[in-house]
């Protein structure tokens, strides 16, 4: 009787240990949500082995789909920054890793009718993990103007 | 006493004698392995083409050798099954059956099979000693995808805008909605859902970025797998600009949408996932019948299995 307990019970852990799947621990830090702002465009540095995402508000999605380049009043914009990772899984990708920045950019009418450029930067958990470097403002202002949006259907 | 032994001897016997002709009854069932002429070999480094032969050849090709042991049933059974489920996948004596984009992909695939332990299979590797791939073999095939040409693909072409208005965002579109040849349908409201990755596959020469539902992205925050029934997930895929002064690489032309729609009864066949791609700016559906998912679950289930067969999510 005893030997068919534990015949039993040694087919039921088996078998328990077999349907029990491991999955993979997900990073919902990795996620960043901008409110409120529409996708423009994905950028990959590969300077500083990074990988970004630009929203902006409507205005701003309007602005980068012209072909002229020029800083309208009324737009507001959000670039995430991640540090590049290989994507667990597949060789041959890099994916979005630790945040490494999150820029704001809000354009509004200045004085003489010159757009005036309310800029702000937030180090990620990621930047703090390097030199700190400060930003160039003026560049980055640009930088961020001149993307224009991806296609999409 | 005597007799209860005789009894037992006699029995003994009898099934040894069943358990024989069972299995000399069993060979005329065995299948034959059959080596069909090569209609286009593989052409690779002779250091690339060392590692196959001796790892993958096997399975993946038309010049399969099996042991004296492979060739017995029901051990032979178990051969045959591998071996045609190998060359389904890709066959390195008819190579040329696929367009070279998806050789460069299907290589690029071996070399990550390769590299999680997926491939060669565990009972291949045990009884054929040399078959598992080495740390430097794998660096030699890593080494070898990463000289293909979809490698550094740039997409020099003037990036063409779509001229038609976006499709089902009014209800006149609504009826132009496209669905798959599997019934899975382009999803229009994808450009309202929260980004989850954005992706450099500089394998092929294409960046992505993919939204997901409210479903999927709360699954995701609260670190739910495997994830639940009404998941879904867009992925957008541009080509790669040529990289600036300052490094920075721009979104090219659109490619195309690729979509997976979590429904576990629906889609059981491929792991409770229905998988559609929508080619180009008028999102043509791709594929020929209703099972061409099956080629997207072969390598979602070989690679992806930890991550709910899913490889675009965020991951420790």
């Amino acid at each position: 009787m005893s030997k068919i307990i534990f015949c039993t019970i040694s087919i039921a852990l088996l078998w328990s240990s077999r349907q029990q799947k491991k999955y993979a621990n997900l990073a919902p830090e990795y996620l960043y949500e901008v409110k409120g702002q529409k996708p423009i465009c994905s950028l990959i540095d590969n300077k500083e082995g990074n990988i970004s995402m630009l929203y902006g508000n409507n205005i701003a999605l309007h602005a980068a789909n012209d072909s002229v380049v020029r800083q309208v009043p009324g737009a507001d914009y959000t670039l995430v920054t991640w540090k590049q990772k290989e994507m667990p899984g597949w060789y041959g990708t890099n994916m979005n890793g630790e945040i490494y920045a999150v820029e704001t950019l809000k354009v509004s009418q200045g004085e003489k009718q010159q757009p005036k450029s309310d800029y702000r930067f937030k180090a990620g958990k990621a930047y703090s993990s390097v030199v700190v470097r400060s930003p160039d403002r003026g560049q980055r202002i640009h930088f961020i103007i001149d993307q224009r949006a991806a296609i999409l259907p | 006493m005597k007799k209860t032994r005789s009894i037992a001897y006699c029995r003994t016997l009898l099934i040894i004698g069943v358990l024989v002709v069972g299995f000399v009854l069993l060979q005329f069932t065995s299948p034959v392995i059959v080596n069909p002429p090569a209609t286009k070999e593989i052409s690779a480094p002779e250091e690339v083409s060392r590692i196959l032969k001796q790892s993958c050849y096997d399975c993946h090709s038309n010049a399969a050798n099996p042991a004296w042991y492979g060739r017995i049933a029901p051990v032979s059974f178990l051969v045959d099954h591998d071996i045609n489920e190998g060359r389904s996948r890709f066959n390195f004596s008819e190579w040329d059956k696929n367009p070279p984009v998806v050789q460069e992909l299907l290589l690029w695939e071996m070399v990550n099979a390769i590299e999680q332990g997926k491939m060669p299979l565990a009972r291949y590797s045990l009884l054929h000693n040399g078959a598992r791939v080495s740390a430097a073999d794998l660096a030699i095939l890593k080494k070898y995808v990463n000289s293909l040409p979809g490698r550094h693909k740039v997409d020099t072409a003037r990036i063409i805008k779509p001229t038609a208005l976006p499709v089902g965002e009014t209800d006149a579109e609504a009826s132009r909605i496209p669905v798959s040849p599997n019934g899975v349908p382009y999803y229009p409201d994808y450009k309202n859902w929260r980004i989850i990755s954005i992706t450099d596959k500089y394998d092929g020469g294409s960046m992505r970025v993919v939204y997901a539902n409210d479903i999927m992205y709360s699954a995701i925050k609260s670190n739910k797998m495997p994830f639940p029934d009404g998941s879904k997930m867009v992925k957008a895929v541009w080509g790669k600009q040529q990289q600036d002064s300052d490094g920075i690489v721009r979104p090219g032309n659109f490619q195309n949408v690729q979509v997976m729609v979590k429904d576990s009864r629906k889609y059981a066949a491929t792991e409770g996932w229905g998988f559609a791609k929508f080619d180009g700016l008028a999102l043509k559906p791709y594929g020929k019948t209703a099972i061409f998912d099956r080629t997207c679950i072969n390598c979602h289930r070989l690679l992806a299995p930890e991550n709910d067969f899913v490889f675009n999510v965020p991951t420790k």
